[in-house]
């Protein structure tokens, strides 16, 4: 259904890459290691799954991809730019820009309608709005939400709330899509919809980086890590 | 995010409870309006004592003879006249020694009944010099009217100007011009026919327009220094009941009115007079005016804080429900500073709608105060609303979104993303 861009760069080249990364808190005076020093390298056009049980690391490894916390120690490129050392401005701008999400629950504003749901990121990005309404609807159209451009998220099922979130994850076209359990609020039919819409992105040419507890998931991915007890090793 | 796309952000948040949005904004409508009203009134009162004052004559001093008590009453034994007030002594002295003194119009009431067929009115009449016209403010009606001229006194015509409320009343809607006037049982010819636009009175006292005016000269060969017969035998006697003095400049009324002030307690033995300075009522009404200002601005700041701190307790509770909200704008690339101006234009555009409610409440109140003080067919209240009054009141509105929805918009833009993602 889409084609890579003519301007990706190859898809050997790294996109992210962790090196020592870690991230520890203090809780009575114990240090406990959320995510123990983690060297990982997640190429252009991957698709990696991050496995283990609950409270083993995966969130907090993928709230550090999407620079939602700030690792303890290590360092993390992102095109090659050291990035979790950045001001909150340019922060935010990866993650306007670089990064979309995708979560289990949605999180879309339940007091917009979808497309403007959609054109959140657009608005950080400071898109016209002719422009973003555009390239909003045209996304809403490729995950058959035609026509249903002025619904609230209420009216929808938790399908389509999850299209309408990867569409908003899409908004300003960014090399990487973080997903958090995108399947876990949804039935296990609907879920399948939701992971071919993944692997029509990776087949686009995205970036996707997928936190999961369901195993079968594993058959989507080029590269999947397994996280125990905050220590992250590719499997 | 641009200003557009920030409007339609903050408009979305708004209507989504529109009317907890309504009800935040009631403490700024209710402050806004009480300003506006008062202020509507408070400029209405002043504009209509300015007038008042104004309608005296700026440059004018005016001294009027003033009654002392009795126990004071300086009687003559032989013919028990209590005479007192203004004299000619007085207008003598002024004319030699007060040099910035270029008018000197001496009005006396001619204390005659003017009757209306059968019927007595309260009609006044006053004789004076031809000055009077200049000095009272008043003006011709038609062009057919003449005021007094100094030959009237000289030939000692029996002719009058009439005031226009006067006219009506003695008149209806006759032509008054060569109609007789009867004052006492004198057949007085009316020559003119004035009015005082800003309705004003003889040093507060006589109105202008009620007044039928004469020539000094006439009224004393008829009448001589105008004595009244009072009670047990006792007559009053005033050789001038007003004395209006018109300045050469408004500059030098200051310092002839301390030095008539001065001349005046040293000539009489009692306070038999009072002084009226229009120009000092003008500087008084402007300190009270100030007084108002300050006290009208001190309500207004504690019902805009009293708004004001609804308005950021709403803020507060708006930023608590929608942390996560907040959260997924975060992650999705809302800057800080993104938030900050969010909540900043929610509190303002909530304080200005506020404002702006506020405003026409405060216009319809002093209309409604207006309408219901004129219901008797008196002058009432007089209110004014001024473009001023309107800028200051939603400026003040902007000025209190902006103040006390700092703290909330500041504490909404400082949550962490994560903690605010995970906020149920």
């Amino acid at each position: 259904m889409t084609q890579p861009s003519p301007h990706a760069p190859p898809p050997t080249a790294p996109l992210i890459e962790l090196t020592g990364l870690e991230k520890t808190y203090e809780a009575g005076g114990t240090l406990i290691y959320a995510l123990r020093a983690t060297d990982l390298i997640v190429r252009h056009g991957a698709f990696l799954t991050v496995m283990g049980p609950s409270g083993s690391g995966k969130s907090t490894l993928l709230n550090l991809f999407g620079l939602l916390m700030r690792p303890t120690a290590g360092t993390y490129l992102l095109e090659g730019r050291a990035v979790s050392g950045l001001n909150d401005d340019a922060t935010s701008a990866v993650r306007c820009k670089m990064i979309g999400m995708v979560f289990q629950s949605f999180n879309l504003l339940s007091h917009l309608t979808i497309l403007e749901n959609v054109c959140v990121p657009m608005q950080y990005a400071g898109l016209p709005r002719a422009a973003m309404r555009q390239r909003g609807k045209a996304l809403l159209d490729r995950f058959g939400l035609d026509g249903r451009y002025g619904s609230r998220p209420t009216q929808l099922s938790g399908g389509q709330c999850q299209r309408v979130a990867i569409a908003r994850a899409l908004a300003n076209d960014p090399p990487v899509i973080l997903a958090d359990e995108p399947t876990g609020n949804l039935d296990e039919q609907t879920g399948l919809e939701v992971m071919g819409i993944f692997q029509e992105l990776h087949r686009s040419g995205k970036t996707i980086i997928m936190v999961t507890h369901n195993p079968a998931y594993r058959k989507y991915a080029t590269q999947a890590v397994s996280i125990h007890d905050g220590r992250a090793c590719e499997t | 995010m641009n200003l557009l796309e920030m409007s339609v952000t903050v408009y979305a948040s708004l209507t989504r409870h529109l009317v907890r949005s309504l009800l935040a904004t009631l403490g700024i409508v209710l402050g806004i309006a009480a300003v506006v009203a008062m202020l509507a009134i408070g400029e209405g009162g002043r504009q209509e004592a300015l007038r008042q004052i104004e309608s005296q004559g700026i440059d004018n001093i005016i001294l009027r003879s003033v009654k002392p008590a009795e126990g004071n009453a300086q009687q003559t034994t032989r013919s028990y006249t209590q005479r007192y007030g203004i004299t000619q002594r007085d207008v003598e002295h002024i004319e030699s020694v007060f040099e910035n003194v270029r008018l000197i119009v001496p009005v006396m009431e001619v204390r005659r009944e003017i009757y209306l067929g059968q019927t007595s009115t309260d009609i006044k009449a006053v004789a004076t010099t031809p000055a009077f016209l200049e000095v009272s403010r008043c003006r011709l009606v038609d062009s057919r009217s003449r005021f007094l001229v100094p030959t009237d006194g000289k030939i000692l015509d029996p002719v009058c100007v009439v005031g226009t409320k006067a006219a009506r009343r003695l008149f209806g809607h006759r032509d008054p011009l060569g109609q007789a006037v009867v004052i006492g049982n004198v057949s007085f010819r009316v020559v003119g026919l004035v009015e005082n636009p800003g309705g004003g009175r003889i040093g507060g006292q006589f109105e202008l327009n009620n007044l039928v005016c004469m020539p000094l000269e006439t009224a004393t060969s008829l009448w001589g220094g105008i004595t009244i017969q009072m009670r047990r035998g006792m007559a009053e006697k005033v050789d001038y009941d007003f004395l209006y003095l018109a300045a050469k400049n408004i500059d030098a009324i200051p310092g002839t009115a301390g030095r008539l002030r001065t001349y005046l307690r040293g000539a009489h033995a009692q306070v038999d007079y009072e002084v009226q300075v229009p120009y000092e009522l003008l500087q008084s009404a402007r300190r009270t005016q100030r007084i108002f200002t300050v006290v009208m601005t001190s309500i207004a700041a504690i019902s805009l804080l009293v708004g004001g701190i609804g308005i950021m307790n709403i803020m507060l509770a708006n930023i608590f429900e929608r942390t996560r909200e907040i959260g997924v704008r975060r992650a999705l690339g809302a800057r800080k500073r993104d938030i900050l101006w969010q909540f900043l234009a929610e509190s303002v555009l909530l304080t200005s709608i506020g404002g702006g409610l506020g405003a026409g409440l405060g216009i319809a109140t002093a209309a409604a105060a207006e309408m219901i003080s004129r219901l008797g067919g008196e002058a009432g209240l007089k209110a004014v609303v001024t473009s001023e009054s309107l800028i200051v009141a939603l400026a003040v509105s902007v000025i209190t979104g902006i103040s006390f929805g700092t703290h909330p918009a500041w504490k909404a833009a400082q949550l962490d993303p994560l903690t605010a993602l995970r906020h149920e």
